[in-house]
């Protein structure tokens, strides 16, 4: 559905993305992660139509961006980081005015944006101004905006920055629900709970691409696994113990649980054990935490950095 | 052309919902359209009992038939470079407002993350700013020929208006004036965050009208059909600089990239 190779975006001094590839699959979900000025956005102006690549090629749903733009903007839908709604005139009036740009009848489009209301529960207060309308409404409204004319491709920003946690938690099964009606998703988040229990991919960037891959391809990929060793007493008084055990590459002590890395655990685990209870010590459990995405992210960004 | 004219139906419904916009174009069409003239018209019988007034006319027009005839046509004429400032005037409080609204709200990314081409988004801003200016010129036109009419036709007998200047000025000069501040206005609220500064950059643009009408009072020049014919020739002339400016600055990239936006 899209595809992009060698992309590459230069602003006068600054090059925001270098040389980037990939492929997204339709009804994908594809999370974009990088810290702030990874070229994120830019890439999203690049995808969406917005703004034109230095060098490389875009194609999207098999058309040039460059040719097609119009096609193009008429088939994606675009949740931007700051809702940019007018405030002056109501959520209805909103939604009424965006969706008339598309080439949707007019019976059709007033069903699209009252199914949008009501789904987001905003249809009682359609008449309201914009700009009476809290952060998390607002940025419900700017999701409706971005579903009316049914796109094949949705690109969102940050979709749950500002919501309070039960309507992100609507946000997110509704973003999970849209794979079954087949629409790509490129998701731009911050919330890397968020882009790992949503995303079918990953994709980290700082202007170039660190990594793609799945959760579970990241997880398996790690270089230090996490075991967590948890005494009936204070973990501190192991330190030195623990620090002398071969195959404990790094360790992190917190009350009565020690948090040891190590490369493989299924091999390094019975030694570390079995040193344990040869010194005598109480173990209450042991426990291989699988790296989260957050951690696996800090990881990655930090490589980049010592490069 | 129908998404220019979505873009123009949505922004005269805010525009007229904001007072600040049009309580000043309201306040000078009724100074110029109505106050003055009806002014002019009650005092214009004790102006020709005046002896100094009488000997000054008689002075400056002393060798035409009719002395008070010319005098007001006279008067016509400054009138009629007074209401050179609507044209003037609402675009450049309009524009401004128009593109820095957008500004304020952040819509501008999501309005061209929609089929609308850029040239469409332009032309429905520019009709926004465009259209009112000759409604209300029109309508300032219009009213001020009818007052001078009925007053002169009773006092005088006689139907001043309209002349051949007062055409050329509704219908050629002032729409011409209106696009040329429309395009300056979009130019500068491009490049601005904040509505008061450009309007008030608007205004500055605005001086050579006040510098005309200053020059014609003190008596330098008086307009006459010529000038206002080559004057419609040299703004003329700047329509088509101004609008490859304007279009240029409207390119997608250029607004996302290089507007200063509020933060």
């Amino acid at each position: 559905m899209i595809s992009v190779e060698n992309l590459t975006k230069e602003f006068e001094t600054v090059t925001a993305v270098k040389d980037i590839s990939f492929d997204i699959d339709e009804s994908e979900i594809f999370g974009f992660l990088g810290p702030n000025g990874a070229g994120k956005t830019t890439t999203i102006r690049m995808l969406s139509t917005l703004i034109g690549a230095t060098s490389g090629k875009i194609t999207i749903d098999g058309r040039d961006p460059a040719k097609d733009g119009s096609y193009i903007r008429s088939m994606i839908g675009l949740l931007t980081e700051s809702p940019g709604l007018y405030e002056k005139i109501s959520a209805y009036a909103n939604l009424d005015y965006f969706s008339s740009f598309y080439d949707i009848p007019d019976e059709k489009r007033k069903k699209n944006i009252e199914k949008y209301l009501k789904m987001f529960g905003l249809w009682e207060r359609r008449e309201d101004l914009a700009g009476t309308y809290s952060k998390g409404m607002k940025q419900k409204l700017a999701l409706c905006r971005a579903l009316i004319h049914k796109p094949k491709i949705l690109f969102l920003d940050e979709p749950t920055a500002g919501l309070d946690p039960a309507s992100a938690h609507m946000v997110r099964n509704f973003i999970e629900s849209l794979k079954q009606e087949n629409i790509t998703v490129f998701l731009c988040t911050h919330n890397l709970a968020e882009a790992s229990s949503l995303s079918d991919r990953v994709c980290f960037i700082k202007q170039k691409i660190i990594r793609i891959a799945t959760l579970s391809e990241l997880q398996s990929h790690e270089k230090n696994k996490r075991v967590e060793i948890v005494f009936k007493q204070d973990a501190s008084r192991y330190r030195n113990l623990l620090e002398s055990i071969p195959g404990i590459n790094s360790l992190n002590i917190m009350d009565n649980t020690a948090s040891v890395f190590v490369e493989n655990p299924e091999s390094d685990n019975p030694g570390i054990i079995r040193r344990l209870i040869n010194n005598d010590i109480d173990i209450l459990y042991v426990n291989e935490i699988k790296a989260s995405l957050e951690d696996i992210y800090l990881e990655l960004i930090k490589d980049e950095e010592t490069r | 052309m129908k998404n220019a004219l979505l873009i123009f139906k949505k922004e005269i419904r805010e525009i007229i919902k904001n007072k600040n916009i049009w309580l000043p174009i309201f306040i000078i069409t009724i100074m110029f359209s109505i106050a003055m003239p009806l002014i002019f018209s009650l005092i214009s019988g004790s102006i020709f009992e005046d002896e100094d007034t009488v000997n000054f006319m008689n002075k400056v027009f002393g060798n035409v038939d009719n002395p008070e005839m010319v005098f007001i046509n006279f008067i016509i004429k400054q009138f009629l470079i007074f209401l050179l400032m609507i044209p003037a005037m609402v675009p450049s409080l309009i524009a401004p407002a128009s593109v820095l609204m957008e500004k304020e709200n952040n819509t501008l990314e999501p309005l061209l993350a929609t089929p609308i081409k850029t040239r469409e988004l332009l032309f429905g801003k520019a009709l926004t700013a465009m259209i009112p200016a000759f409604v209300i010129s029109t309508a300032n036109f219009l009213i001020l020929t009818l007052i001078f009419d009925i007053v002169m036709y009773n006092k005088m007998g006689y139907i001043p208006l309209p002349t051949a200047e007062w055409l050329v000025v509704a219908f050629i000069l002032s729409p011409i004036l209106s696009f040329l501040l429309t395009m300056i206005s979009i130019i500068v609220s491009s490049k601005s965050t904040d509505i008061r500064s450009a309007q008030g950059i608007g205004s500055v643009i605005i001086l050579p009208i006040y510098l005309i009408i200053g020059l014609q009072v003190a008596g330098f020049f008086l307009i006459n059909i010529t000038y206002l014919l080559l004057a419609c020739l040299v703004f003329f002339a700047f329509c088509p600089i101004l609008l490859r400016i304007a279009v240029r600055i409207f390119d997608r990239e250029n607004i996302l990239t290089k507007w200063k936006m509020k933060a």
